[in-house]
């Protein structure tokens, strides 16, 4: 909606002032519009481009902020951004203006021309607003490249994570899976077409933190269909919660869904709370800026370290185990996506997210998500797409993980794990040291 | 004592008849005796393939044209007392090797009285293809056993496509077999000139189906969007069919992922209006399921036509309710309830009981290769009970597409399933299947049309029989039935014990119906159209019309 309103505005007069903290969200906005509407999208790549996207931002204007560190140099293979001519002056926000343009345009390489024609047209009008008091062209020139010139450096360092152009090999046809009692199986009841599992190799890829990459691979519950073993009792909790979905629980399965198909994806859900609390709390530009590198790095980290859990385990869905095991008439309340189970990428990011919102905003935030209103009812599932409220970031992180266990996709084995390899993730990202001063 | 010897005797004769019983074996597997050697050979996993079945050389015997995918295509030609040759290879067919192709379908597209084919295809095999599309092939048939490419002829050209199948059918009821074209991923006008990261992201999306309208035999049109049809799907082809008993041709459409993506279509044909209404959401028939091929058959012989949807796990069994009522799944109250995945799917009446059992052809998403046994659901007085087992028909392989057909012309419908090569090992055998019928020993009619101003064989007409007050239903297939495929469109009735047909009312493209009555069972009727009836109504019609302006100029001029 700010997205829109800003550009109706462009050529009108008198034009009501943009704060920078509407300047961060509009751009946070249209990168959750490219992803969601570039197609053969993943939760993978979009966490990827939103690490990458919100650090653009941060370092773009950080150098303006004596309160803030750049943290190029923490980071894994990093050696060093472009900085500031020294006794120059920038404006920063349409450094960050140039810099969100560009990482967007680059990352997203594949997306439709309309899609690019919206990034330089909002572009330039904020370019417009943010110029139009400023009588040194030189100023604005220099402020635009030195952003231009950030994007450009990320851009070129992202290139080398084993993420890059990613969308061109979402299914390797040629890795031939495990296949093994308890072992991931194709989903019947699927979200894609696909028959072979999505980026089998994501979990090799170079995290943003060194720390992340570092993190020790949790335990699992050892298979065994027998009926009063823990790992069976984990899937008859699932069957048993599917036979007794409240009219909420299929309110919460479905909006959690984030199908990449249709929408920005779990990751961009983390992006747009992001986004809620900024709207809501209205911090200055270096704050906005910092979150956004924090959460969009954090859900990138997530799903690598996610990733290469779920391949290293290679586990079952209650859509394989239920049906051989307990009732074969079972399917899922939400279809299958096509990766293995253990852990759950929702729990893991969304909690990775809430660990780095609590120590970005701390005061206690109430807000609604408001992500998926005015799209139509589910009329499969009977079910209405219904705002959420909350009170706490963590319990943002605590529902998304329930909506996959209402869902039937996810045991909550998946999910427990999930939401702890979230938390240390994020706090991973805290750790960085971003400020120069305590807060 | 000699009371016992006596029930010693038959107890023993119950015993060797329980003994025969099961030993015997109702559909035999004739395959390798037919001299039918084909395997479908999947490109990229999953897709495909499919069958014909037509008379390429008028001798009366039903021969079979099978996609290979990336195998070679077959044609077999039926040499009689059930045996076949292959006469693929010089029959100008060879073009289709260049190809990956998936489904076909037959009809007289010329109207020179020989039968033609349209092949749909997915990429190419002589090219490299980044995104695969290919055009599809339509092929004339020279009535000499051999065929000619005339794609380009036809104005099929520009037609770039990721097709599963196709159907003939007389959308405007002209005598001209009109077709649709069922497409998956994104189709384009001619080959990319350009390919992008974005053209690649952008071609696994849904796609629009081909409306191609035949233009007097000389050439198609896609006719699309002018028959107000804007769908778009994971399509896996259509079957035209009259659901709503107005002798026009409905549109059913089989779209994958229908939970997800788009679900399936049922559309209404405004005939004689260039126009179809989508009455899929009204009728109940937008289903969100796997759909992927349908069979069309009264099987309670109501006179409404029932749709039996495969589908990935269970499938759907869409029985007719009669006109504006939406339609009811049924599969599980009618006994067939079953998991498994299922492609092709034909309705017969294969004990000659009087109503339709029903074949389905079962088999896993290659290069998934967990075996799974077709199914064959025999019609018991109005529920199905499934019997693949015992009547031999339990076959493992990977199954697609299957057909029906008379293989040695004895009256009875005996079956083609084409099945895939497993992509990874396989613990049975996955060949294309001939299962000849045994099992029939009732009486039967066939009746075969013969088209003078409706396409040769009829296609969108239908038939009907009236025997000891039961009225059976059957449509002549114009392909995209079963998965992909096409049955025979000679229509098959079973009659129990009735030796005569009280009535058969054909009801010709467009509405015109004949009607013949007091035929004698256990034979093929050939009925040719008499376009003498259709010219009595042109006639009619002209009359009227001057009678009506002369009307109108009385009233207004005196």
């Amino acid at each position: 909606m700010v997205l829109t309103s800003f550009l109706l505005q462009c050529g009108k007069k008198p034009v009501r002032s943009i704060s920078e903290h509407e300047l961060a969200a509009a751009w946070a906005e249209m990168a959750l519009y490219i992803t969601k509407h570039t197609p053969s999208n993943s939760p993978t790549y979009a966490s990827r481009c939103l690490g990458y996207t919100g650090l653009t931002m941060y370092e773009s204007v950080v150098h303006g902020y004596p309160s803030h560190n750049s943290v190029a140099s923490q980071l894994n293979d990093l050696a060093a951004l472009p900085v500031p001519d020294a006794g120059q002056t920038y404006h920063w926000p349409l450094s960050l203006n140039a810099a969100q343009s560009n990482i967007l345009r680059n990352l997203y390489n594949q997306t439709s021309d309309l899609n690019k024609s919206k990034i330089d047209s909002l572009e330039m009008s904020f370019r417009e607003h943010f110029s139009r008091h400023i009588d040194d062209p030189t100023l604005i020139e220099r402020s635009e490249n030195y952003g231009r010139s950030i994007a450009e450096a990320v851009f070129e360092w992202s290139k080398a994570d084993g993420g890059h152009r990613g969308y061109l090999q979402n299914f390797d046809k040629d890795w031939s899976h495990p296949e093994r009692p308890g072992s991931w199986k194709p989903p019947l009841y699927a979200q894609s077409f696909s028959h072979h599992p999505l980026h089998p190799h994501w979990g090799k890829n170079r995290t943003f933190i060194k720390a992340n990459s570092e993190l020790e691979t949790p335990e699992i519950i050892k298979y065994d269909t027998t009926g009063n073993s823990e790992y069976y009792q984990q899937f008859k909790q699932v069957y048993d919660k599917e036979r007794e979905l409240t009219q909420e629980e299929k309110e919460i399965a479905i909006w959690w869904g984030d199908d990449p198909g249709e929408t920005f994806t779990p990751p961009g859900h983390s992006y747009y709370i992001t986004t809620v609390a900024i709207k809501a709390l209205k911090p200055d530009l270096i704050k906005c800026a910092e979150a956004y590198a924090r959460v969009g790095m954090a859900v990138a980290d997530a799903f690598i370290i996610c990733w290469r859990w779920k391949y290293h385990f290679f586990s079952e869905r209650p859509n394989t185990f239920i049906p051989q095991f307990i009732d074969q008439d079972w399917e899922s309340f939400w279809p299958d996506p096509p990766f293995p189970a253990f852990p759950s990428g929702h729990a893991i990011q969304a909690a990775s997210a809430a660990t780095v919102l609590e120590d970005i905003f701390q005061e206690p935030v109430s807000f609604f998500d408001s992500a998926h209103i005015g799209r139509a009812r589910d009329e499969l599932r009977d079910t209405d797409f219904r705002q959420r409220s909350f009170d706490s970031f963590w319990a943002v992180a605590q529902e998304t993980a329930n909506s996959r266990f209402y869902g039937g996709i996810h045991t909550l084995q998946d999910n427990e794990v999930g939401l702890a390899g979230g938390r240390s993730v994020g706090k991973n990202v805290n750790n960085l040291e971003w400020h120069t001063a305590p807060n | 004592m000699a009371h016992s010897s006596q029930l010693i005797f038959v107890v023993s004769i119950i015993q060797s008849s329980l003994a025969i019983a099961q030993e015997m074996v109702y559909f035999k597997d004739v395959t390798k005796q037919a001299g039918i050697d084909h395997q479908f050979q999947v490109y990229e996993g999953m897709f495909g393939g499919g069958i014909s079945v037509f008379d390429i050389n008028h001798d009366g015997l039903e021969d079979l044209y099978i996609t290979g995918g990336m195998n070679s295509d077959a044609l077999y030609l039926n040499q009689g007392a059930g045996r076949f040759k292959n006469i693929f290879v010089g029959s100008g067919l060879e073009l289709t090797g260049n190809f990956v192709t998936q489904g076909v379908t037959s009809a007289d597209v010329d109207r020179d009285g020989w039968v033609d084919i349209f092949i749909t295809t997915i990429t190419s095999r002589d090219s490299i293809q980044k995104i695969p599309r290919a055009i599809n092939l339509l092929f004339l048939n020279n009535g000499d056993l051999s065929f000619r490419d005339a794609t380009a002829e036809y104005k099929l050209e520009p037609f770039y496509s990721f097709s599963t199948g196709a159907n003939f059918g007389d959308v405007n009821a002209d005598g001209y077999p009109d077709l649709y074209v069922g497409n998956y991923f994104l189709e384009y006008e001619g080959t990319l000139s350009e390919i992008s990261d974005a053209t690649i992201v952008g071609a696994n999306q849904t796609a629009r189906g081909y409306l191609l309208i035949n233009h007097k035999g000389q050439y198609f049109t896609n006719e699309y969007e002018e028959y107000g049809l804007d769908h778009r799907g994971f399509g896996f082809g259509a079957v035209f069919t009259d659901f709503d008993n107005d002798y026009d041709q409905d549109l059913l459409v089989n779209h994958d992922f229908g939970y997800k993506a788009v679900p399936s279509y049922l559309l209404q044909n405004q005939y004689p209006q260039k126009s179809f209404d989508d009455l899929s959401k009204q009728l109940n028939m937008d289903l969100k399921i796997n759909a992927m091929g349908a069979a069309v058959g009264d099987y309670d012989n109501n006179g409404l036509l029932d749709y039996f949807v495969t589908n990935i796990r269970f499938n759907f069994f869409m029985v007719n309710q009669g006109p504006g009522k939406p339609f009811v799944d049924r599969a599980r109250d009618l006994g067939m309830h079953y998991v498994t995945i299922s492609w092709g799917a034909n309705f017969a009446d294969f004990d000659h009981d009087g109503d339709l059992d029903l074949f389905v052809a079962n088999g896993d998403l290659n290069p998934n290769c967990v075996p799974m046994a077709n199914f064959y659901f025999e019609n018991q007085e109005g529920s199905f009970t499934e019997k693949a087992r015992q009547v031999g028909l339990n076959d493992y392989g990977i199954g697609r597409g299957s057909v029906i057909f008379d293989l040695e012309n004895d009256g009875d419908m005996d079956i083609l399933v084409v099945n895939q090569k497993p992509v990874k090992d396989y613990p049975d055998s996955s060949f294309t299947r001939l299962f000849r019928n045994d099992l029939a020993n009732g009486n039967y009619l066939k009746v075969a049309l013969k088209g003078i101003e409706a396409e040769s064989r009829g296609i969108g007409s239908r038939i009907e029989i009236v025997v000891d007050k039961v009225r059976m239903l059957r449509e002549v297939d114009g392909g995209g039935s079963s998965h992909i495929s096409q049955n025979s469109t000679i229509a098959h009735f079973g009659l129990g014990n009735s030796s005569r047909v009280d009535s058969v009312i054909v009801t010709w493209t467009g509405g015109n119906q004949q009607v013949l009555t007091n035929i004698e069972a256990n034979r093929l009727l050939v009925i040719q159209e008499s376009p003498e009836k259709r010219n009595l109504w042109v006639a009619g019609g002209i009359f009227l019309v001057i009678g009506l302006l002369t009307l109108f100029g009385y009233f207004k001029f005196r």
